[in-house]
């Protein structure tokens, strides 16, 4: 190969590398809005075996997801009021908002009733079904208890329309009539210890995850929440919404990738400054670096069609290990001297890199295989972007440099070789294995305080505030998102509603056990046709004989003409389904219709008010077509498998390098090649276990990268030392660089603000640290370089 | 609406006889007046009394009536017992309303309704009646000795239905009247009203007494 096929080369790999960037650059901005997913439900693995659950799961999240919900506290009720008012018409005169619901239309009260009045006979409440049905039920008594009642004062339902209040105790049972929220001065109003609550809710013109919106909400939201405070002090803003929960991630995750990528970017600067004492490999290495960067950007966005959070946070700390190749072809030149020659250079250093670029392969395809979409992205932006990066060194770099370089800093090499020294001297021989032996017996305690935790909060972490909120305006409002409820199949609308009402007879049972507050439940607001007949059923004995009822009637004191027209309304006409969602009254609970699928149809039930699965899966239990979704639950079930598969897969790639490393190195200097890093791994484990950290997937991912990182340190080691012999310690140098770069990146991750990212960062953190310093006591000749 | 009705009624049997406090935070009462009888009927810490109740509705030829005894205990809620033309007792205290049946108090259906008791009830109890004042005006009329108060709502959509709620007595309240819009209306009279005494062991027991 000669000098131009090597510019060639390089040419060549500049082009495509331009053309990829302008394919990522297009594939992120050209295209409208910014493909960067926050929404953190879609990170998480589908976890039920039903799909249609997967699909419901999606539903209840985004039933709010494009709304604010936003409660208005203050403890006087006028300014809480006015507040309100002043918030809806601030809101409402942004566009960013398609609708603003606080003051309500004006409307009767007669108006909630009337609708139902033909349907009458066919709904029961629970406890008037009960009665009716007891034998020797005694209806004459019913009616004058109906009449007689402390206070009674007939609103709702008239006398003359319901004369024994069935459909009043039906409707006083409908979610609407048990929520808080009370319609007051025309706006929705909730009082509670000395506290005024006002409710607006505000839907957004768009998605709740497209940037623009979120920012402009948000934005229109905090200048509206300024003006309120200052214009009614005492006021408080409760907020609850996709929304919120979406601008948090993104906010915690645009921390975490400047932070990570702003500080380790320097830190690396610094010390390659330091070490190579001129600003040209330094350039070398982020070119090297940048160009792993866009290629992994484009690769996934080319998969994925969008970035998750996540892999933005992890794909900054890549930065670390990335420049690992660069570092080392940068070594090779340093150490060469007035000799470098950059096609000798690259021969040099080409098996340590080949090797360890497959490690490091190999590692993250392990990864890759976890059927969590976050973790295969993050993968598949591992993967392209490390053999970005090692081509880049193979292709790239040879061309640009050809210029032969200063030493590494002599004081560097020289701390490196005396650590190197003194380290190879203790792992030496017998004594070596003694003091491996010693180490595991300080780590053994270590591991047996080591727990596991497998919440699925470790992925999804909202700020707590954020929660508080929620939680409160859900006990004030009834509105929220649960993540778990019911999945209610059949066959024909009949039968789902007929499965649902199975289901609440035992729901029922459990209310009124104080297991839970209740639960909201379409068939709770339309009756199975089967429920409406037994109904009708339960009323006929005494409706079909209208000289009997009459004159219970006439006796109970009715008028002749009222008692006429209530009985030519029996029997009405039976509720349905598809009618009633289409009514207004119907709108908050539409979403709890999941239609018609190819199986048949769906709908939910969401329990409130018991956040115990147990019950509420004994509930469930042996109800055909009715199954608990409890995604948190699904998803913590998930993690501990995987947890213990990973455990497994790291075993798996530990004995899968000892083939690798004794075809290369022989069987028995294989295991000394393989000391750091399994020491390395077990010592980690300790250290977890001392801090008391709960293990999780997460350390487990990591555990694997410190093995595929640990695994390169010794490779680079044992292929370069021969090289270096003129410059004792060079080699180490270059690993301990390689080192302290991924420390510094990856290192950072344990500042995350997201859980699984901590983990992984404290985990590298403490693994790649470990073998750093026990890597020296793997080389062969362990006094030679004091020799 | 009905629960919005008795809650106000027990609001105000549970707190009218506190007095001052509550007229001092009322913006809407008559002030002097509203004081006055307020710090009247706060001599009596549980009453007795008798009653009866008549409920007239385009819907009846004849006004309903019932008949029986009541127990109020300030701060503790009251026990209403109907004697005629059926017996049953109900219960209704701060955090919830029950029916005594054969096997002793069981509570009764509307959860909900209670907890809204037990929330007024609280607020008025801290000395702020709030609750019946965000939702009523309240005018007195009369004098200590004979005096009445006029209840009407201050939410449009309730008053087009509830005309409002009078409230009439001398030394103990004397009689409650509600109408409503469409005609139908209730009459409760209280005699024979006088301090309670001590409580027996049921009443006790209804109203989550030591």
């Amino acid at each position: 190969m000669n000098r131009s096929s090597l510019w060639l080369r390089a040419g060549l790999f500049a082009a495509a590398t331009v053309a990829m960037a302008l394919l990522g650059a297009w594939l992120l901005f050209g295209r409208g809005q910014v493909p960067i997913d926050t929404d953190l439900l879609a990170m998480l693995p589908a976890t039920e075996q039903n799909p249609l659950a997967e699909t419901a799961v999606q539903r209840l999240a985004h039933a709010n997801g494009d709304r604010m919900v936003l409660l208005v506290e203050n403890a006087d009720d006028d300014s809480a009021k006015a507040a309100a008012r002043v918030l809806s018409k601030r809101l409402a005169a942004d566009p960013v908002f398609s609708s603003v619901l606080g003051e309500l239309p004006p409307f009767d009260l007669q108006q909630f009733v009337a609708p139902y009045l033909t349907h009458r006979f066919s709904l029961l409440s629970e406890a008037d079904r009960a009665a009716l049905a007891q034998p020797g039920f005694d209806l004459a008594q019913n009616l004058s208890h109906q009449l007689n009642q402390p206070f009674a004062a007939s609103v709702g339902t008239s006398l003359q329309d319901d004369p024994f209040g069935w459909l009043q105790h039906w409707l006083d049972g409908q979610p609407w009539s048990r929520s808080e929220l009370m319609p007051e001065d025309n706006l929705l109003s909730a009082h509670r210890d000395n506290r005024n609550y006002v409710m607006v809710t505000a839907t957004l013109d768009g998605s709740s995850y497209d940037d623009g919106i979120q920012r402009r909400a948000l934005a229109s939201l905090a200048d509206a929440e300024r003006t309120i405070k200052h214009d009614y002090p005492g006021t408080t803003l409760l907020r609850t919404g996709a929304v919120f929960y979406a601008a948090s991630a993104r906010a915690g995750a645009e921390h975490d990738v400047h932070l990570v990528g702003w500080v380790s970017s320097l830190g690396i600067a610094l010390l390659m400054l330091l070490a190579f004492r001129s600003l040209g490999p330094l350039l070398f290495a982020f070119l090297s670096t940048v160009v792993g960067v866009i290629a992994a950007t484009t690769v996934t966005l080319l998969v994925f069609g969008k970035i998750y959070l996540l892999t933005l946070v992890f794909g900054a700390a890549l930065l670390g290990e990335a420049v690992d190749y660069s570092i080392q072809y940068l070594t090779a030149r340093a150490n060469a001297g007035a000799r470098w020659e950059p096609r000798t250079g690259l021969r040099q250093v080409r098996a340590a890199l080949l090797l360890a670029l497959a490690t490091s392969l190999m590692g993250y395809a392990l990864l890759g295989l976890v059927p969590f979409p976050a973790l295969q992205q993050m993968a598949c932006f591992a993967m392209s972007g490390m053999l970005a990066a090692c081509l880049s060194v193979f292709w790239l770099l040879p061309a640009l440099l050809q210029r032969s370089a200063k030493p590494l800093s002599p004081a560097f090499v020289r701390a490196a070789l005396a650590m190197q020294t003194s380290i190879a001297r203790l792992g030496s021989g017998r004594r070596g294995w003694w003091l491996a032996a010693a180490l595991l017996l300080i780590a053994a305690p270590g591991w047996w305080q080591l727990r596991h935790d497998d919440d699925v909060h470790l992925l999804i972490a909202p700020p707590p505030a954020l929660d508080a909120q929620e939680l409160e305006i859900r006990s004030v409002t009834g509105l929220g998102n649960g993540s778990q409820f019911f999945l209610v199949q059949g066959d024909s609308i009949e039968q789902t509603l007929e499965r649902e009402e199975a289901l609440e007879t035992r729901l029922q049972k459990m209310v009124q056990d104080g297991q839970m507050h209740g639960w909201i439940g379409l068939a709770g607001m339309v009756p199975s046709q089967q429920r409406q007949k037994a109904n009708l059923a339960l009323l006929a004995p005494w409706m079909s004989d209208p000289a009997r009822m009459r004159k219970l009637l006439t006796d109970g004191g009715f008028r002749g003409d009222a008692i006429d027209a209530w009985l030519a309304a029996w029997p009405g006409k039976p509720i349905e389904l598809t009618a009633w969602l289409k009514q207004p009254i119907a709108t908050p609970f539409r979403h709890l219709w999941m239609g018609k699928n190819p199986h048949g149809y769906a709908s939910l039930v969401l329990p409130q008010g018991q956040d115990d699965v147990a019950p509420l899966r004994a509930a469930a239990k042996d109800l055909p077509g009715v199954q608990l979704v409890d995604k948190p639950a699904s998803v913590s079930t998930l993690f501990g498998l995987y947890r213990g598969y990973a455990s497994l897969w790291l075993l798996a790639a530990l004995l899968l390098l000892v083939p690798v490393f004794a075809w290369r190195y022989g069987l028995r200097q294989a295991s000394r090649v393989m000391a750091p890093p399994a020491l390395g791994i077990a010592l980690t484990l300790a250290a977890l276990g001392y801090l008391g950290q709960p293990l999780t997937l997460f350390h487990w991912m990591a555990m694997m990268l410190v093995l595929g990182v640990g695994a390169n340190y010794a490779v680079f080691l044992h292929e370069g030392e021969p090289h270096v012999k003129d410059n004792p310690g060079a080699m180490y140098a270059s690993v301990l660089l390689s080192a302290v770069t991924a420390l510094l990146s990856f290192g950072l991750l344990s500042l995350s603000s997201m859980p699984a990212l901590r983990s992984f960062g404290l985990t590298l953190l403490l693994g790649i640290a470990f073998i750093a310093v026990l890597v020296p006591a793997s080389l062969r000749m362990g006094g030679e370089a004091s020799r | 609406m009905r629960r919005l009705i008795s809650v106000l009624l027990l609001c105000l049997l549970c707190v009218l006889p506190c007095g001052v406090g509550v007229a001092a935070t009322a913006p809407h009462a008559d002030q002097p007046l509203l004081n006055n009888i307020m710090s009247s009927l706060s001599q009596h810490a549980s009453v007795r009394a008798e009653f009866t109740q008549a409920r007239s509705n385009p819907a009846l030829a004849k006004p309903q009536e019932s008949s029986g005894k009541l127990l109020f205990v300030l701060g503790h809620g009251m026990v209403w017992q109907t004697t005629e033309p059926f017996a049953e007792t109900l219960a209704m205290t701060g955090s919830h309303a029950s029916r005594l049946g054969p096997r002793g108090f069981v509570r009764a259906q509307d959860a909900r309704g209670v907890n809204q008791v037990s929330q007024m009830l609280q607020s008025l109890l801290a000395g702020k009646p709030d609750d019946v004042l965000r939702a009523f005006d309240v005018k007195a009329s009369g004098s200590v000795a004979q005096w009445t108060l006029l209840f009407t709502p201050r939410q449009e959509r309730v008053a087009r239905v509830l005309g409002g709620i009078t409230l009439t007595g001398d030394a103990f309240l004397e009689g409650i009247r509600i109408d409503m819009h469409d005609g139908s209306a209730t009459d409760i009279h209280f005699t024979d009203t006088r301090d309670a005494g001590p409580l027996d062991a049921l009443e006790k027991r209804a109203l989550d007494l030591p």
